[in-house]
């Protein structure tokens, strides 16, 4: 879903950008006043951990493998704000080290994947956790539906910027890309939910601490 | 430590890998921006953009065949959204398909699309890996954090940069361990399940390597700040290399503008 360079057209490049660098301020303000000089060391680590969990697939139907984003895991254990830091840095660095996702298009991507997928997925995890009974079911549930609508958001995001680029009509990117992404978010999901029972069993206090 | 893949031609000695971080990634910026404006169907504008790459690329030398290979990564996203547009996009019908039925018309204007999309978006990325493999991460970092991008995610940059080696070990060894006690081929299931907690310890593991490196800097004396010793300077080469191929880069811009 990392948009290379050459798809966008400048206005699209301009407003996403823009909302993004806005955005990624704010939350380096909000964070600094919640955690601190500690969010540096954490944050740098945690950022790391997404890089390296994305290495660990697993194999999906027809050959193709699946791994993390991380954006809903994010969001989920240790708060949005925080989330939106740790995802623009794993997608500047995946830009930079692995040309995945363009430079001039880092604006667009940071917002589909970080800010769209971040706090979309946090909105519904806490929807889904505060209608359903407070126990582990519920949670786990809330990180299923985390992690697929974060999926579904970013694509969404996306399909709406190249068509608005003029690179192909809605009508068809639209449906393509949320088709796609339906069977991938439905891997984020399933990731998102082991991973936030496997943190409950070892180290539930994370998921007690109050998120940034 | 057994993966060498970041940065790993960084450390050649050319000409290009000399040349000061900022003026790479202006440049850089210059060029993907000039072929994102470039209007479609500019074929001659796209070859002098190619000559230039290939003009530094010659400078740089870095192996040809690392670059091809590491350029086909935007492939499948550019056919993925080109196919669709040589049948739908308006123009003379160059030739058409018939399948079940169905009407397929390639167009020309359906093929210049395809055709400049592939152009910019592979221009961009050769601009995008002859800067990456020319400079080495903390020196590009340290160039971005000089030209104004916020302290904080820089530093967050380098810390991951630090400590990514260190969990992609720590990865690998997990790896290990799972494919030493899978007999045969399990389920998917049970993969994705293994994967999720080991993703789950790796969290853990990271979360509390997070707290000791802060708890272990704070007793030195961290205040937030990260102080070096290095102080990037401009010399003459970089500032006079920097105007020339930004305005070499603006030439074939400005010709398929007035065109």
């Amino acid at each position: 879903m990392h948009i290379p360079d050459g798809f966008l057209n400048v206005p699209t490049l301009a407003a996403t950008g823009a909302v993004s660098a806005g955005t990624v301020g704010l939350a380096v303000k909000v964070a600094a006043k919640k955690i601190g000089e500690k969010q540096v060391p954490l944050m740098g680590m945690l950022a790391a951990f997404i890089f390296a969990a994305q290495m660990l697939n697993f194999p999906v139907a027809g050959g193709t493998s699946g791994h993390l984003i991380g954006a809903a895991l994010c969001a989920i254990l240790i708060g949005p704000w925080a989330g939106v830091i740790i995802m623009s840095a794993v997608l500047i660095a995946q830009a930079l080290i692995f040309q995945d996702g363009g430079l001039a298009s880092l604006g667009a991507n940071i917002l589909n994947m970080g800010i769209i997928a971040v706090f979309g997925s946090y909105l519904i995890y806490r929807l889904v956790t505060k209608i359903l009974p407070d126990t582990r079911r519920g949670k786990l549930i809330g990180g299923a539906a985390a992690g697929w609508t974060s999926v579904m958001f970013s694509a969404l995001a996306a399909a709406f910027e190249l068509a608005a680029s003029g690179a192909s009509p809605f009508a068809v990117v639209g449906p393509a890309m949320l088709g796609v992404h339906a069977l991938i978010g439905a891997g984020e999901g399933l990731i998102t939910v082991l991973v936030v029972s496997a943190v409950m069993a070892s180290r539930a206090d994370v998921l007690q601490m109050e998120r940034i | 430590m057994r993966h060498s893949f970041l940065d790993q031609y960084s450390h050649l000695d050319s000409p290009v890998h000399w040349r000061d971080p900022r003026v790479k990634f202006l440049l850089s910026l210059l060029f993907i921006i000039a072929i994102i404006v470039t209007p479609a169907g500019s074929w001659l504008a796209f070859a002098a953009y190619f000559g230039i790459l290939v003009a530094v690329l010659a400078i740089s030398k870095l192996p040809l065949g690392y670059v091809l290979k590491r350029s086909m990564i935007i492939l499948p996203f550019v056919l993925l959204l080109g196919m669709v547009n040589v049948f739908t996009r308006p123009g003379i019908e160059l030739s058409s398909l018939n399948i079940f039925g169905w009407h397929l018309g390639i167009t020309d204007g359906g093929l210049a699309f395809i055709g400049t999309l592939l152009a910019r978006s592979w221009l961009s990325v050769l601009a995008l890996i002859v800067l990456t493999s020319t400079t080495s991460l903390p020196a590009l970092l340290k160039g971005i954090e000089r030209l104004g991008a916020p302290k904080v995610i820089v530093m967050i940059l380098s810390f991951m940069y630090r400590y990514l080696f260190l969990l992609m070990d720590e990865v690998l060894r997990m790896k290990n361990a799972r494919d030493s006690r899978s007999v045969g081929s399990p389920s998917t299931g049970f993969q994705a399940k293994t994967v999720g907690s080991m993703i789950g310890s790796l969290f853990v593991r990271s979360y509390e390597r997070g707290e000791r490196v802060y708890a272990a800097m704070a007793a030195r004396g961290f205040d937030g700040r990260s102080r070096t010793l290095d102080n990037m300077a401009l010399n003459t080469v970089d500032v006079v290399t920097g105007i020339a191929l930004a305005l070499l880069m603006l030439l074939p811009l400005a010709w398929s503008l007035i065109r």
